[in-house]
């Protein structure tokens, strides 16, 4: 029996300073759940957002960075030949922040 | 004193389990089954509950490898500690996976037993009878489920079954249908209720708490009285089977009929915030669903993470390519991270509601994984050596009992087998398994499992 995942998850993000905070994830599927930093649209960092509801932004390099908060969507477990997920993968769940450095 | 079922039989003073035992073979096999059904009976289970903890059974299915999870070996090659991180948690000394981050900040209360291990075959089924019942059996002598037993020794409370199996049976795990979650012996009145339906659905319903489309809760009331009118002549020739019978028609009837027992399983009482809290998703319902249970009067619940290991994301790294392809990314992405959030709300939740001193939480699975990264990046079975762990009840947290060796291929000491997790869960659950007995195959009263609890979890 596959795992059935109700609704779809929110949180919403806000930024002071160098920090960025979240909400509790409402319809929380329970998966994993990532900060996803970008700077000039490239992914520049990935970190766990389970622990700490909280990520404060240590990189220096001046940029505009853009915050979000992903969940993992678990559609299967099927992958291609490069062991990489077919149809699962990581949504936004939150509103965008971002920061110029 | 000796109780056989819930009845306390009085015995000479300083007469221990082992001595009764040498003593009484012969004594006590005078002693048949129907005896003790009527010792049993004798101490009603509604009037006089017996007092003994709950537990929580969280089972794995397709088993976590000890190198990913709980019992990392960093400094091993790259091989053998595959891609995971350890990080530290609130027990000096004591790290696990990076992926278990919640886990983590609650050690003081998990008692991590890393040198489990059994010596028969490596399939899910042998690991499953295992850590179900506490032996390894075939079809010819099925051994009940430890929830079975509970039952059955000390009967339910309340309208609910004593034994509950969220949200249903494991089904094909490749090597045959005996997974260890039947009565056994016991009988059908202390077969394990499955719930059969998923909480995680928003139309969830519990399909054996509906009364049948027209029939009314009291028109099925005076259809049972008849019933009972005519059962009574059946029991001038009453044999065991026909109790057994009688016994799960009268839970099925109560289950149906009980508003208290409907509302148990009536998850949407409980606040949107606490529902996310355990995911929404099967296993966290279903964990969400158990604390409910208990909480009601059930005595041991087990849930199932997954009912089987081919075509879908669980525990079964094998990374095969095909029907069994599951990899470290199923780790990283799905799997810990829904154990880890599930696992930390319902130790939470019991916690802030005083229920965790009153119920054992034990994390089960049925093997470890090969030490070794096989070719394509995954682990296969390996029963010599894994880590499972309990808490709640009387099991004393923040500790960590035995150990493996430095590529966490065998035990390196204080080796555990599984019936010595059984006992340890009566243990933790206040049975005292040197003056508790229940009937066995042979009608003749045995002992819950043969097997010590494991001492340093209570020291």
């Amino acid at each position: 029996m596959e795992q059935k995942y109700e609704g779809t998850p929110k949180a919403e993000i806000k930024l002071a300073g160098r920090k960025v905070t979240r909400t509790d994830v409402t319809n929380d599927w329970g998966l994993g759940l990532q900060w996803v930093v970008r700077r000039g649209g490239k992914v520049v960092a990935t970190v766990n957002a389970r622990a700490e509801t909280s990520y404060e932004l240590a990189d220096k390099t001046p940029g505009e960075y853009e915050f979000v908060l992903q969940m993992w969507h678990y559609f299967d477990y099927a992958k291609n030949p490069a062991g990489e997920f077919t149809k699962s993968k990581f949504v936004e769940v939150s509103n965008k922040v971002t920061l110029k450095v | 004193m000796l109780n056989i079922g819930k009845e306390k039989v009085p015995l000479c003073d300083g007469v221990s389990r082992r001595s009764f035992l040498q003593l009484g073979t012969a004594g006590m096999a005078a002693m048949s089954l129907p005896t003790l059904l009527q010792l049993e009976a004798n101490g009603s289970t509604k009037e006089k509950p017996a007092q003994i903890k709950n537990c929580i059974t969280i089972f794995l299915v397709g088993s976590p490898g000890q190198h990913d999870t709980w019992d990392m070996k960093p400094d091993a090659p790259a091989e053998i500690r595959g891609k995971f991180k350890p990080i530290q948690t609130n027990v000096n000394g004591v790290r696990i996976c990076e992926h278990f981050p919640l886990m983590s900040k609650m050690m003081d209360k998990v008692a991590l037993i890393r040198s489990l291990h059994h010596k028969t075959g490596a399939t899910h089924e042998n690991g499953q009878r295992w850590m179900m019942t506490g032996h390894d059996f075939n079809a010819d002598s099925i051994k009940p489920h430890v929830g079975s037993i509970v039952s059955r020794v000390f009967g339910s409370r309340g309208d609910l079954p004593a034994n509950v199996i969220l949200p249903g049976p494991i089904g094909n795990t490749g090597a045959g249908p005996l997974h260890g979650q039947t009565a056994g012996y016991l009988g059908s009145g202390h077969e394990p209720f499955f719930l059969n339906s998923d909480p995680a659905r928003p139309d969830f319903k519990v399909a054996d708490l509906e009364v049948p489309a027209g029939e009314s809760a009291s028109r099925l009331d005076a259809r049972t009285r008849l019933l009972n009118q005519v059962d009574e002549l059946q029991r001038r020739t009453e044999t065991k089977s026909t109790q057994m019978h009688d016994a799960s028609y009268e839970r099925a009837f109560r289950l149906l009929t009980s508003s208290s027992a409907k509302r148990a399983f009536n998850l949407s009482e409980e606040k949107d915030t606490l529902r996310d809290r355990y995911g929404r998703n099967t296993f966290g319902q279903s964990c969400l669903m158990a604390r409910r249970l208990v909480e009601n009067g059930v005595r041991y619940v087990t849930v199932n993470h997954f009912d089987t290991v081919f075509g879908l994301s669980c525990w079964d790294m094998h990374a095969d390519g095909g029907g069994l392809n599951n990899t470290y990314l199923d780790y990283e992405r799905h799997l810990c991270p829904q154990f880890d959030w599930a696992f930390t709300a319902l130790i939470t939740d019991l916690e802030q509601r005083g229920l965790l001193k009153e119920t054992v939480v034990a994390v089960l699975s049925e093997f470890g994984r090969t030490p070794q990264i096989n070719g394509r990046g995954g682990r296969d079975h390996y029963p010599a050596a894994w880590t499972n762990f309990l808490c709640g009840g009387n099991i004393r947290g923040g500790q960590v009992v035995g150990s493996t060796d430095k590529t966490g291929s065998r035990p390196n000491d204080s080796p555990v087998e599984p019936p010595q997790i059984i006992a340890s869960i009566y243990q933790g659950m206040g049975i005292d398994l040197d003056n508790t007995m229940m009937p066995g195959p042979g009608e003749r009263p045995v002992r819950l499992v043969e097997a010590e609890p494991i001492r340093q979890l209570f020291a």
